[in-house]
């Protein structure tokens, strides 16, 4: 009977023309554990089968670009946290990188380095909760449980260095507020990187990388082409997961990343085709690898010298002249696009969020999917809304 | 490949529609014929030398006020007052509207800059969903946030505010409503509840409704 049922398939056309039946109309979020925030998906159904999928955005919108206009630059930093809020360390340095390339601000070599610990710290916070919470969309309750406790470990170390526990405020433009604190913080971070990669990432692929279950659920499930990644913009792990080897960190080389030895992790198709969902998961688990061995690097050549620029003013005015800079986020290519006017105002600051533009592919490869399918699919994508609606 | 060099390629292509190439500030970028945004797209996207496979940004920009002096005067709110009145200006925005697009290419790895200028009161140019799928939602977001219109984008809605906001809040000379609906927008706390129980507790009125005759039609009949 299962088997019938499997061969013709539950949308085929003849087995539609059989029993009349109409599209149905309905709304996923914006309040649902698997939209990852305050995503709303209006769906168009047929059974289980999505005949179109519309995102409605906007439930977060907080106008961080107007607000751009009215504040100035150093105080701007704040709100570059609030945006991805699960790695603000990654979004501080996007801003603050594209602050520099605007105001030609130097920075300091040291600074530079702690950037790029804390921002790997806060990528691997990221990446664990996107793991953890796509187990929990799969079914897998444990695993949620175990990653969330090392994310804890990264939330006081970076409270240590910052002061803060989730929202740092941490990077300005010319170096970082405060250097690293002198209760042997570097020898802590030093520990929590070598249990990482020696105990827990094989931990975590054994409790559900490579879980049957989990492999039958995800192995060519959400397949994104590299055409479809391309057109529609998509970055970061989403990109990597359809084996495109692209990455800011190597591509652009900005900040201290040209001076460390990492791969970049790609999609292989290990369970199924290239570009499903279980890729787009095991890149990220990997990616934890690389920013481990990153992290390594920057504490083991860690220069000494100042952490803040000489010549940083209280208000920073930059040149007229406006610059797009990009950096890649833990969701992908972060980018600010700011156009200065000579005060110490941006004239216009907008955003390119990963996120907005990854998720815009669910438009097209949404449809003809299941809806336990574009589950499995949206979480994969790894979407946080604070990013996405600015 | 260098950005003037693909300048130089696109300008042949387009001729009179290339209007220059700005060298000078942080970033260099090339000036084009707003009309002609969809050709040169197309163009810079499949020409075997340059191949522009992905749109990394679409930005919309308000030129009105701007000043290289930093000395520009926007004409948007400049406050609230003690009452909760918004203080605004009279001056009225002229600027051109601007859109910039940030191309790379995964292929070749080099990068370009393409700007074009559209005068006020007429705010439309064509869309370039058709060259990459991405300027959908960045376009969309353009219409919501300065209103200006992308001829030929297949479904142009507000993408982030509701579609019941009046007016685009990235146009420099966009003033704060007093009220969205309900809400006072004066960034005061909300010292009365709209929906307070003394409201919602009275009975709604009802109008008295003459008694409905014996022989009416039922419902479902």
């Amino acid at each position: 009977m299962m088997e019938q049922k499997m061969n013709k398939g539950w949308a085929s056309q003849d087995h539609v023309g059989e029993i009349k039946s109409e599209l149905l109309e309905l709304n996923m979020g914006p309040q649902h554990p698997a939209t990852h925030g305050v995503l709303r998906l209006l769906l168009e159904t047929d059974g289980e089968i999505v005949y179109k999928c519309t995102p409605v955005l906007g439930y977060l919108h907080r106008c961080a670009e107007k607000i751009a206009e009215g504040i100035n630059y150093k105080q701007w930093v704040v709100y570059s946290d609030r945006f991805d809020y699960l790695a603000p360390m990654c979004c501080n340095h996007a801003y603050v990188t594209a602050m520099e390339k605007v105001g030609q601000i130097e920075v300091p070599e040291r600074a530079e380095h702690i950037r790029v610990v804390v921002a790997e710290l806060s990528r691997i916070a990221s990446h664990l909760i996107a793991l953890a919470t796509f187990g929990l969309d799969m079914g897998a309750w444990t695993p949620l449980l175990y990653m969330f406790r090392e994310r804890e470990v990264i939330l006081d170390l970076l409270e240590r260095i910052s002061g803060g526990r989730m929202l740092y405020n941490y990077m300005i433009p010319g170096g970082v507020r405060y250097d690293i604190p002198n209760d042997n913080w570097e020898q802590d971070v030093l520990d929590f990187v070598t249990m990482v990669e020696t105990k827990k990432v094989p931990d975590y692929n054994n409790l559900l990388s490579y879980n049957k279950i989990f492999i039958e659920r995800l192995g060519n499930v959400g397949v994104l082409s590299v055409e479809d990644c391309f057109d529609y913009g998509c970055t970061g792990p989403v990109l990597r997961g359809s084996g495109v080897k692209f990455d800011c960190r190597r591509d652009d080389a900005y900040s201290a990343y040209p001076k460390f030895d990492f791969e970049i992790p790609v999609g292989e198709g290990e369970v199924g085709q290239v570009g499903d969902c279980w890729d787009r998961y095991m890149v990220r688990m990997k990616e934890i690898e690389q920013s481990c061995r990153i992290i390594r690097q920057a504490l083991e050549q860690m220069p000494d010298g100042p952490y803040q620029t000489h010549e940083l003013k209280k208000i920073i005015k930059a040149p007229a002249g406006a610059a797009y800079s990009r950096t890649e986020s833990s969701k992908g290519e972060l980018g600010h696009y700011i156009i200065a006017d000579g005060g110490q105002i941006a004239f216009r600051h907008k955003v390119r969020s990963p996120s907005f533009c990854n998720l815009q592919v669910i438009e097209k490869v949404g449809v003809g999917m299941m809806v336990s399918d574009l589950v499995a699919f949206v979480g994969s994508l790894d979407i946080v809304l604070g990013e996405i609606d600015r | 490949m260098e950005m003037k060099a693909i300048y130089d390629l696109l300008a042949e292509h387009l001729g009179a529609g290339a209007l220059g190439f700005m060298d000078e500030g942080i970033e260099a970028h090339a000036d084009i014929d707003p009309a002609r945004i969809v050709d040169a797209a197309t163009f810079l996207r499949d020409d075997e030398r340059l191949l522009f496979n992905q749109l990394m940004c679409l930005s919309g920009i308000d030129w009105d006020g701007y000043d290289e002096n930093g000395k520009g005067k926007s004409v948007a709110i400049l406050g609230y007052s003690d009452e909760g009145q918004p203080e605004t200006s009279d001056r009225v925005a002229e600027g051109d509207f601007g859109v910039a697009y940030h191309l790379y290419s995964h292929s070749l790895k080099h990068k370009f800059t393409l700007r074009v200028r559209v005068p006020r009161d007429v705010a439309k140019l064509p869309s370039v969903t058709g060259v990459w799928s991405t300027a959908g939602w960045h376009e969309r977001e353009a219409w919501d946030m300065l209103g200006i219109r992308f001829e030929g984008h297949p479904d142009l809605r507000r993408m982030l505010l509701d579609e019941d906001w009046e007016g685009h809040p990235l146009r420099k000379d966009y003033q704060m409503p007093a009220m969205y609906g309900i809400v006072p927008m004066d960034g005061k706390p909300l010292n009365k509840n709209p929906f307070s129980p003394d409201e919602i507790a009275k009975p709604p009125v009802r109008e008295e409704q003459p008694p409905a005759p014996d022989d009416a039609p039922t419902e479902g009949e």
